[in-house]
């Protein structure tokens, strides 16, 4: 008998008045296993966090963590209940706390006493080596150093599933690849599922397992990093996990999907260089020929300027199954 | 929009807060300091052992602390059913707890007389009367249902500013029941804002004048404020006016002792703001039935507290005699045609004019001290306006007495001068406020696109701050037509406000032609109330 996955949503339909946010969405997330959800802003994705959460009541479906149904076909289990630990968006750090008090908190409402609450709490902080940062309140810390105390606390909880919910939008990008590190390693050290809400298509390719990709409350498609990549549903997936090009197929079957690296300059297409981009490790080429529009991406400077006419090589595309409009 | 237009108007604009402060505000109280000295021989402890007018202070001191220790409670009760449950019909509980901030005190401890006190509603209804609504716990209670709307909007307005619900969901998800998130989370953020409600509540009630007239009174309770009326209304000797002036004076210092110290404290506390890109959320769901009860225990309150006296009010005016049953068969409106003399609508027709010439005015100074608090100068003069707030209507009306008595006593323009003076601190908030929310670099947009400072204002900060505008000339209006604690100090033979004429006619125990001036201003002060917040509302979802 297959295990239980860590968290199941089965149907999820939250509306908020006569606005529907989320439409029947199913899901599932194994047991150590990191789910990224990818979508535009309105698209439901916080609101799929919040509902895990038990923040709102779905007004259909179920939701499953551990096997254990939470919301549908019962009382709603209070968010207390559930074996949840959650990273806020703008850190949620509470003014009146320090870090120290603040990451002891989870333990506290175990039951566990002070001293020994805060025993754990300086442990988890020494883990994340933000511990002479335990004094402070928020007001005196950064953005980066708010979200590893949110971090902190949400570990201190020692959940089966964490739930970021767009843990890096108010982060500097230099602060943003370290705390993502920090997350990934803890999280996969904890053994716990996670559930990670972006709107940042590079964030979600690299750090999941699988990639959901949400919009307006539906979803779209659900698979591995790979798999959403290089066979998006259709021109709205595509778009959403990173640049890509329609043209017409040089076999004359249809318009296809081109990714920047799915072509190559040098060779027999012919094309007019409209615009160059140069992008440090790699430069983008937006070539304009027979076969339409498209982004070629070139491994260091520029090559050819604007206005030059140059030949391409189709390395692959990928038909899309769904509207093209 | 700190930092944004340039240094000439807002220099003007200070001007031309100083001036009119001063002569509002700074030299009567100047005068009043001045006369109590000369006058009192500096024997304050003389004047307070006279007749009882120590009692009225300990009186009005302990009346003030009760009313702060119950209504801080009930509002942050409010604050928290409303603010933050999913309870079904928020909306309207939201605005229905206001009620009693659009019912004119004076109405409001005058309906509680027609349904509980003897020979009220409920006496001539079910047999159940309480003797002591006309006392001193009668006024305490009414006095809490009063100041319950203003502790659930500064407590209200602490929950939206520092406790956003994404703190709450962190403890909910960290472990934390409800009522464990209530107190270890949701009320320590709240703390400052909950102090600064317990500071306006008690300072408000000590200067509060027409519920303790009209329930306090007729029972021998009097504080200071029903001393400083009798002493003026009634007196008429020197030794009255002696004990008017110390009595105004003392009931500014004890605000004044209340005030100074908050303000040094929570000040700083209070000005901790929600971060700009937090957003509204939803309330954490509860359980039906925890919501349900909570339903019938808001509706039973609300009911209890302002339905049943309001309906015993209507029902008075229309009821043919005191003592007989309120039913179709006994109404009549024959208190309304008593009523309806030439000089009650006068009276009306001042009331009007008085409200729209202060409120407009009062727009105009309130927004002049918002641009003036632009600059460090300004900034001075607009927190003295804001202490104007705390002021007791009693002092300020004595103090203009001896100001400007000698050539403007029992004239409108000695109330409207009251009434710019009390009211000032009521126009400029609102529009402070929203003159900090809007953006500065719209105004910069405007520069850079050609335009000068007053045109960019006109055509870009002008929109956006209508609203706010409206809101405050509401406000004004409203508290001007219904305000009696100055008028009733300062009017004369010919310049009687309609609340003035009604405080008279209870005074004069005239039960039918009371309650219907009462229904009549109430319904002056609720319709427009209403009709104007309406089309607040709209301007400002358009401008947002």
């Amino acid at each position: 008998m297959p295990a239980e996955p860590a968290l199941e949503v089965r149907d999820l339909v939250v509306a908020y008045g006569r606005t529907t946010a989320l439409c029947g969405v199913s899901l599932s997330v194994g047991t150590a296993e990191v789910l990224a959800l990818l979508g535009p802003s309105g698209s439901g994705k916080s609101t799929l966090l919040q509902a895990v959460a038990g923040f709102v009541v779905p007004s259909a479906g179920t939701v499953r963590l551990g096997g254990t149904t939470v919301a549908g076909n019962c009382r709603p289990v209070p968010p207390e209940r559930r074996d949840l630990g959650v990273v806020f968006q703008n850190y949620a750090l509470w003014p009146h706390l320090s870090a120290l008090d603040t990451v002891a908190y989870p333990a506290r409402r175990r039951g566990v006493g002070r001293p020994q609450a805060r025993s754990e709490a300086r442990a988890i902080l020494e883990r994340l080596r933000i511990a002479h940062l335990a004094d402070r309140k928020p007001a005196e810390l950064s953005g980066g150093e708010q979200q590893r105390v949110g971090l902190a606390r949400a570990l201190a909880r020692r959940p089966a599933v964490y739930l970021f919910d767009e843990p890096t939008a108010h982060l500097d990008t230099h602060v943003r690849g370290v705390f993502l590190a920090e997350l990934v390693a803890r999280q996969r050290e904890a053994g716990a599922a996670a559930v990670y809400a972006t709107h940042d298509a590079e964030e979600a390719l690299g750090l999941a397992d699988r990639v959901a990709l949400l919009s307006e409350g539906r979803l779209l498609q659900i698979g591995t990093p790979q798999q959403v990549y290089d066979e998006p549903v259709d021109l709205f997936a595509a778009r959403l996990t990173g640049p890509a090009s329609l043209i017409d197929a040089p076999d004359g079957g249809g318009t296809v999907l081109v990714r920047p690296g799915w072509a190559r300059l040098g060779g027999p297409l012919e094309a007019e260089v409209r615009a160059v981009w140069f992008r440090g490790p790699h430069s983008d080429h937006l070539v304009a020929g027979p076969l339409g529009e498209l982004l070629v991406r070139e491994p260091g400077p520029p090559r050819h300027p604007v206005g030059a006419r140059v030949g391409w090589t189709l390395l692959r595309s990928w038909p899309l199954p769904g509207p093209t409009g | 929009m700190r930092g944004g237009g340039s240094a000439l108007p807002r220099a003007g604009a200070t001007a031309a807060v100083v001036v009119p402060l001063a002569a509002l505000v700074a030299f009567p109280l100047f005068r009043l300091v001045q006369v109590a000295w000369q006058e009192g021989g500096g024997d304050l402890s003389g004047v307070l052992g006279a007749d009882g007018l120590g009692t009225a202070l300990r009186n009005t001191v302990v009346l003030a602390a009760g009313v702060t220790l119950a209504a801080v409670p009930l509002g942050v009760v409010l604050a928290l059913v409303l603010r933050r449950s999913d309870l079904p019909g928020r909306a309207f509980w939201q605005a229905t707890v206001l009620a009693p901030v659009v019912v004119p005190d004076f109405v409001l401890g005058y309906s509680w007389t027609q349904a509980y006190a003897r020979a009220g509603f409920t006496d001539t209804l079910l047999g159940l009367s309480w003797a002591g609504v006309q006392g001193p716990l009668g006024v305490w209670l009414v006095l809490v249902v009063n100041a319950s709307p203003l502790a659930y909007l500064v407590v209200a307005v602490g929950l939206a500013a520092r406790a956003e619900p994404d703190l709450e969901r962190a403890a909910r998800v960290s472990g934390a029941g409800s009522a464990t998130t209530l107190v270890t989370i949701t009320l320590r953020l709240v703390f400052p804002a909950v102090a600064a409600a317990a500071v306006l509540v008690f300072v408000l009630t000590l200067g509060t004048f027409a519920i303790p007239q009209v329930l306090g009174a007729p029972a021998g309770f009097s504080t200071v404020t029903t001393r400083i009326y009798a002493d003026l209304s009634i007196g008429g000797d020197p030794a009255s006016f002696v004990e008017a002036v110390t009595l105004a004076l003392l009931l500014v210092l004890v605000a004044a002792a209340t005030v100074a110290p908050a303000d040094s404290i929570l000040g700083p506390r209070l000005r901790a703001a929600r971060p700009a890109d937090a957003q509204a959320a939803h309330p954490v769901p509860g359980r039906q039935t925890v919501r349900r009860a909570e339903a019938v225990v808001l509706g039973g309150y609300l009911a209890f507290s302002m339905c049943l006296p309001l309906a015993a009010l209507a029902l008075s005016s229309v009821t043919r005699a005191l003592g007989v049953p309120p039913t179709p068969a006994n109404w009549t409106l024959d208190s309304f045609r008593g009523v309806l003399t030439v000089r009650t609508l006068e009276a009306l027709g001042r009331s009007l004019g008085l409200s729209v010439v202060a409120a407009t005015l009062l727009v105009v100074l309130g927004g002049l001290v918002a641009v003036a608090e632009r600059r460090r100068a300004g900034r001075a003069t607009a927190s003295l306006i804001t202490l104007t707030l705390v002021l007791p209507g009693s002092t300020l009306a004595v103090a203009l007495l001896i100001a400007y008595g000698r050539w403007l006593s029992g004239s409108l323009a000695l109330i409207l001068l009251a009434y710019l003076a009390k009211l000032w601190a009521f126009a400029h908030r609102p529009i402070a406020g929203a003159l900090d929310r809007l953006p500065p670099a719209e105004l910069y947009a405007a520069r850079a696109s050609g335009a000068g400072v007053l045109t960019a204002v006109r055509t870009v900060a002008l929109r956006p701050l209508a609203p706010a505008l409206l809101g405050a000339w509401l406000v004004c209006f409203l508290t001007a037509l219904h305000e009696v604690t100055m008028s009733s100090l300062l009017y004369g033979p010919g310049s009687e406000t309609l609340a003035v004429i009604v405080l008279n006619s209870s005074e004069l125990g005239r039960i039918g032609p009371t309650a219907a001036l009462s229904v009549v201003l109430t319904l002056l002060v609720a319709v427009p109330g209403i009709l104007l917040w309406w089309a607040s509302n709209r301007l400002r979802t358009r401008a947002g």
